[in-house]
């Protein structure tokens, strides 16, 4: 009788704890067959181990690929919402997708927490949307970042630019605002266009020869990192600096003696040195056997920590309930603190981070290194830079 | 001066790369009678293959070039004999159609196997220069441009000077005609047709070193294979390289002297194929 009641005790006990645990279905929408997806999956399921060790919250993820195309995206975030029925989605890696992705978003109305997707114009296309959380700075604080390292280096002595953007929307977007503050800055600038992908850039460089700038800067995609750095020394055009800005580096591109001294702008490394960023590092190696550079692997795990401590602070599964505790969410993260204010342009509600994330990176004997700002830098910058 | 003659070695070495392309395309549509929607995966593949001798074996991407070779040479050899056999009485339409839905298939087999990331090999060589006075070019688009150069060279002398050559060139003049002869038409196919992806390959191989390896990289060039092709006129293996120099040089000019000109260089080839067609319609009566 007694081993009957212990039994039942036990049992009770158990079926109090699940009573107590919240449970989460979470669809993750993401580009996983692109090394930045992956990373960002990796990141969220670290997060989610995290949330789920803690016993009060138990998220269960349902992942499908955004194909990193409107054209994929949109069905799968369909399949989501009506044959998964999940509440909230993690997702947005691309301007492209998240922008086509933001009329279903509105139909369906899943909390939605958006991991990259930097264009204003997404953040014009969310605007009216109340359940929407953009933890990635917004492209005017990128150029904020980026600005503020082109400011020192016209202190080091640089006085031209010349700029190479890629002819889509990426590369095209705020090219003459951009322009108009480098010469603001003092710099004399010369911009020209290129097609990404066509690997083509002797003629324009060739141009670029005459005007001897200090500065050549390209926006354009990870395509283009090779054959601009190649084709930089093949028309001796010898800049004191090049910097790119692509959303991703080609892999294997460190190993590569061409990526020497060529700068850019990331917003974490692993060798980042807070706490947070320490705790993720040892926690990614041991889960994955391995360290990643992409940045989005603890864009993701941020995403999933801040999501498990709004649950769990909401009590419930419920979206709006859990909205309105992640609008009150307060946490150090890899990228420092984390909080949700409206955007700097009032568009959107629920903006994360801000252009304070951003440092200025430098390829250096095979490993990007933090160079810029001071206090965040692991080394100094090398300028001028040997091309 | 300097501009100009700067822009016209830019322009002819460009021209190596797409001759190498263009080549076999003309080679598959000159025998075969196949237009090769594909053509630009085959080199997709060389470049993968060469690629990952690199990074699992260390092997220099210059000595994977006669592997990728041997190694399309099998990729056409099969797709000929599995694929392109069965369609060869069909209409070109349908033909057109295979050949572009192989092209899909390759493309997205590449993304399921290596995911659509870019990936770059890393040579001593890649930033080498050669100077004369104030003028100056890479290493790799002049070796590209050399190898482009030899390689046809070789194949004009097999075509001209071979027995198996001049069976070649006699089932692309006639299809039946050889085939009363004792010429065995269907192996003439498949080895051309394994020539054509081989040349392929060894432009990936380059395109590897120059550029990078991925599942989209063999398609713009493939779309400048076309424009050659049909400006040397269907088929016409000696006008390929005149063709490649002529779109080269024209694409080099217009991103060097018209303003903002790089954001058009990719339209010049559909002028190129425009103004050639239109060229042959009024010529043709």
């Amino acid at each position: 009788m007694r081993r009957v009641l212990v039994v039942l005790l036990v049992v009770l006990g158990l079926a109090s704890f699940s009573l107590a645990q919240t449970t989460v279905r979470v669809g993750v929408l993401l580009p996983i067959s692109t090394v930045a997806g992956k990373a960002a999956l990796n990141g969220v399921q670290l997060g989610v181990d995290q949330v789920n060790a803690g016993g009060k919250v138990k998220i269960e993820l349902v992942v499908v690929d955004d194909g990193n195309a409107p054209a994929a995206a949109v069905p799968a975030l369909t399949k989501l919402m009506t044959v998964d029925r999940v509440d909230i989605v993690i997702g947005g890696l691309a301007s492209g997708v998240t922008f086509a992705l933001s009329g279903p978003v509105k139909q369906y109305n899943p909390l939605f927490l958006c991991i990259g997707a930097a264009s204003s114009v997404v953040e014009q296309a969310f605007s009216d949307y109340g359940r929407f959380f953009h933890y990635h700075p917004w492209d005017y604080h990128n150029v904020a970042a980026a600005l503020g390292f082109f400011k020192s280096l016209y202190d080091d002595g640089a006085r031209r630019v010349a700029i190479l953007y890629e002819d889509g929307p990426f590369g095209s977007a705020g090219i003459q605002t951009y322009r108009q503050q480098l010469q603001n800055q003092g710099y004399t600038v010369q911009a020209e266009p290129f097609k990404s992908g066509s690997g083509s850039f002797t003629a324009i460089l060739t141009r670029f020869r005459s005007f001897r700038p200090d500065i050549l800067y390209w926006i354009g995609y990870d395509v283009d990192a090779l054959p601009i750095a190649a084709q930089t020394r093949q028309v001796g055009l010898e800049p004191k600096l090049i910097y790119g800005a692509p959303p991703a580096w080609p892999l294997g591109f460190e190993k590569n003696n061409l990526s020497n001294d060529i700068a850019g702008m990331t917003a974490w490394l692993p060798s980042v040195a807070n706490n947070e960023s320490r705790r993720f590092v040892n926690l990614y190696r041991r889960k994955f056997n391995e360290i990643t550079d992409e940045y989005m692997a603890p864009m993701g795990y941020v995403i999933a920590l801040s999501l498990g401590r709004a649950a769990e602070a909401a009590n419930s599964a419920d979206k709006d309930r859990i909205a309105a505790e992640l609008a009150r969410v307060q946490m150090d993260t890899p990228f420092g603190p984390l909080s949700f204010k409206p955007s700097d342009t009032g568009r959107t509600r629920f903006q994360g981070f801000n252009q304070s994330i951003w440092l200025q990176f430098q390829y250096l004997e095979g490993s990007r290194r933090p160079v810029f700002p001071a206090n965040r830098a692991a080394r100094p910058l090398r300028f001028p830079g040997n091309y | 001066m300097e501009l100009l003659l700067q822009t016209l070695i830019n322009g002819i070495l460009a021209a190596g790369i797409y001759a190498l392309v263009a080549s076999g395309l003309a080679l598959a549509v000159g025998v075969v009678g196949i237009v090769n929607f594909a053509h630009g995966e085959f080199s997709m593949i060389g470049a993968f293959v060469s690629y990952l001798l690199f990074v699992s074996a260390g092997i220099d991407p210059i000595i994977s070039l006669g592997l990728a070779a041997m190694v399309l040479f099998l990729v056409g050899a099969i797709t000929y004999y599995g694929l392109i056999r069965p369609v060869l009485a069909a209409p070109e339409l349908n033909q057109m159609l295979l050949t572009f839905g192989i092209s899909v298939a390759l493309q997205n087999i590449a993304l399921l196997v290596f995911g659509a990331d870019t990936r770059v090999v890393s040579t001593s060589y890649q930033g080498s220069t050669i100077a004369l006075g104030s003028i100056s070019f890479g290493v790799p688009p002049f070796a590209a441009f050399v190898l482009s150069v030899g390689l046809l060279g070789a194949l004009y002398w097999f075509l001209g000077r071979t027995r198996l050559g001049f069976a070649v060139r006699a089932v692309a003049q006639n299809r039946l005609a050889p085939g009363l002869l004792g010429i065995e038409t269907q192996q003439i196919y498949l080895l051309a047709f394994g020539l054509s992806a081989a040349l392929a390959g060894v432009a990936g191989v380059m395109l590897s070193v120059m550029l990078y390896a991925s599942p989209t990289v063999g398609f713009a060039y493939t779309l400048k294979a076309f424009a050659i092709i049909v400006m040397a006129g269907l088929g016409n293996l000696r006008g390929v390289v005149p063709a490649a120099i002529i779109l080269a040089l024209a694409e080099a000019f217009v991103s060097t002297y018209v303003p903002g000109g790089g954001g058009w260089v990719e339209a010049v080839f559909f002028l190129v194929i425009f103004i050639a067609l239109t060229w042959r319609s009024w010529r043709v009566p």
